[in-house]
């Protein structure tokens, strides 16, 4: 190691104390950063889970007028085309079509307003987690009787029914413009943990469905993609691939736009939080370094004197920073990761906090990058040297004679 | 011959109206390549700031300062460090040694500066170190040595550059009588055999007896400047 090195490491250890609060501002704020980063990741991906992989899947397509008009009578009329197209497409690992009535549900006790749904419950099981969310009873069976009804723990509780209650469903039939109404047995009880779809809505058998309202084709058809980033692309080529003249298919980012908004607001209040850290950490380098310049003012007088450049007073204060970040961020990275894994392990419940519509069903495990052990550390060096500079030109401009002045 | 250095009128004042201080007033003076200078007088007739000036630590309020025939005034920064570093010695009073640095290292660090080859680096020390009488002790800290072994160390990095000058500010003024002895004997060796050139500040009786020229300053003026022969 060379003297420069040397002599800048040395006077690292020369008030330790000083040293050691300086480093842990700057480790502390790595890790704060890291950890903070990897929370938001964490959330980030609960949310995005919880809104798409729960039910909803990553993406949908609809007939192009459902979605504005909520109108039944807008149908996918050839679903099997796109169930094809879309089991072709290598982006996509699983899809399932559903029919959906707005309908009302009513049993001895109370009634209600719910959404019904007819699913495909083997095609479903692939894209939503409804067979996982079972509680109580059996999941829905195509080879089973057609009047099977699933419905939430919450929902049932309001009815006041239970396994094998039975409960009339009506819905609209499109094709006489009346009230279809068939009775059903509760077969299955479900528990997601989202008010949504514990109290809302119901799952029926596809065909039961399709023939209570007189129709042929779906109104949804809900896909899981190999890479859940990839769904969050609004401007993924798959969307136009599948879209048609009356068929749309749109990610969840165009599905859900407030909860992109929420996750994009999200990702610059990250920018915020690690902007005052930037500044708290750099003001924290630039009072550490300072104290430790005024504390040998002379010495630095005595290096001038001795005809040692400016600039290489300006070079050393510089290279003890970066030994000092080095070290300190070093820390700050494995404080940070560990934290993160424990955080992982444990992980934070927000209990059924509801975020722009989406109930967070799970708990939050944040989330370790690459990103956060690169591009953070990068960035937090930066920051101390710039915070050194200007501490390190004071130091350059010394005037010997005064810094003398006690000596000489 | 030339000149080491060389002042013409030179001032230095601080404050200003009323407060006006004239620590240095108007000072001509030349010294000669080899000469063992002392200059005295009481504190505050200006005999540091005469010190800092020659040394380009300061800068004049008026007049100029020619070291080697170049006006300090003409230098820029870089030329003043890199004119310091090559040609002029600094020995201080609190003998300002650079405390995280060995004996050694202190020694080693100016010629660091100067680019001198590792290799060479590493003989000149051992070498000067041996000259102030400090063989074995090349890997001690500042803190582990005596004063006036670390007053051998200033001694020893403030030569072992090769400058042209040395300029000693009171050097024996944190010594007691005997160390202070050994040490301007040494200095005084070195005058004699190689030739270097002194430039003491100092109150103290004994460089005054070894000097061959005795500048006597009072309120920033010189009073008396009195060339022996020895």
């Amino acid at each position: 190691m060379g003297l420069n090195w040397r002599l800048a490491l040395r006077n690292l250890t020369r008030n330790t104390r000083r040293t050691l609060l300086t480093g842990m501002v700057i480790s502390l704020s790595t890790a704060a950063l890291v950890v903070t980063d990897a929370f938001i990741l964490g959330f980030m991906d609960t949310t995005v889970r919880s809104a798409t992989r729960m039910y909803s899947g990553d993406a949908q397509m609809h007939h192009r007028d459902f979605l504005d008009e909520r109108d039944e009578a807008f149908i996918i009329a050839n679903p099997d085309h796109h169930l094809d197209q879309l089991a072709a497409a290598a982006q996509v690992a699983n899809a399932t079509p559903r029919v959906l009535a707005f309908g009302m549900i009513s049993s001895a006790a109370d009634n209600r307003a719910v959404q019904v749904t007819g699913i495909d419950p083997e095609r479903e099981a692939a894209v939503s987690k409804i067979r996982e969310a079972m509680t109580a009873g059996d999941y829905l069976t195509e080879a089973g009787d057609d009047t099977q009804i699933l419905l939430g723990e919450r929902l049932a509780d309001l009815l006041e029914v239970g396994l094998g209650d039975r409960l009339v469903v009506s819905v609209n039939n499109q094709d006489d413009g009346g009230v279809d109404q068939q009775l059903f047995r509760v077969s299955g009880l479900f528990h997601f943990n989202a008010r949504m779809l514990d109290e809302n809505m119901v799952f029926v058998l596809l065909p039961k469905l399709q023939s209570m309202m007189a129709i042929e084709g779906v109104h949804e058809i809900a896909w899981i993609m190999h890479s859940a980033s990839l769904a969050s692309e609004r401007d993924l080529p798959l969307w136009q691939a599948l879209s048609t003249e009356d068929v749309t298919a749109q990610g969840w980012t165009t599905l859900i736009p407030q909860l992109a908004s929420m996750l994009e607001l999200t990702g610059a209040s990250m920018a915020v939080i690690g902007g005052i850290l930037f500044i708290l950490a750099g003001l924290s380098v630039t009072n550490g370094i300072f104290m430790s310049i005024y504390e040998r003012t002379w010495e630095i007088g005595v290096l001038l004197a001795i005809g040692t450049r400016r600039r290489s007073i300006f070079r050393l204060i510089l290279t003890e920073t970066f030994l000092l970040a080095i070290g300190a961020i070093a820390l700050g990275l494995l404080l940070g990761f560990g934290l993160t894994i424990w955080l992982a392990a444990v992980g934070i419940d927000y209990g059924n906090m509801e975020i722009s519509g989406v109930s967070l069903a799970e708990v939050i495990r944040p989330v370790v990058d690459s990103r956060q052990y690169q591009l953070y550390p990068f960035w937090v060096l930066l920051l101390t040297l710039v915070a050194a500079t200007y501490p390190a030109l004071h130091a350059a401009r010394i005037v010997p004679a005064r810094a003398l002045q006690k000596s000489l | 011959m030339t000149a080491v250095i060389k002042t013409h009128q030179l001032s230095r004042h601080y404050g200003r109206g009323d407060t006006l201080v004239k620590a240095l007033d108007a000072v001509d003076m030349t010294i000669e390549p080899g000469e063992f200078t002392a200059i005295v007088g009481p504190s505050g007739s200006g005999k540091s700031t005469l010190l800092q000036l020659m040394g380009g630590l300061d800068v004049p309020t008026l007049g100029e300062v020619w070291l080697a025939n170049k006006a300090i005034s003409a230098m820029s920064g870089r030329e003043l460090s890199d004119f310091r570093r090559d040609h002029i010695g600094f020995i201080f009073q609190a003998y300002n040694l650079i405390p995280v640095l060995t004996a050694a290292e202190n020694c080693e660090y100016i010629m660091l500066l100067q680019g001198v080859p590792e290799a060479e680096r590493k003989h000149r020390v051992q070498d000067m170190l041996a000259k102030v009488g400090l063989s074995g002790k090349e890997n001690r800290r500042p803190g582990e040595l005596s004063g006036g072994q670390q007053q051998r160390v200033a001694v020893a990095r403030a030569m072992v550059s090769q400058p042209d000058l040395i300029l000693a500010d009171e050097p024996t003024a944190n010594l007691d009588s005997h160390t202070g002895k050994d040490l301007l004997d040494m200095m005084h060796d070195l005058n004699r055999n190689d030739g270097m050139t002194f430039v003491f500040s100092t109150h103290d009786p004994m460089i005054m007896e070894r000097a061959n020229r005795l500048i006597s300053l009072r309120d920033g003026r010189v009073e008396e400047d009195d060339r022996r022969v020895r």
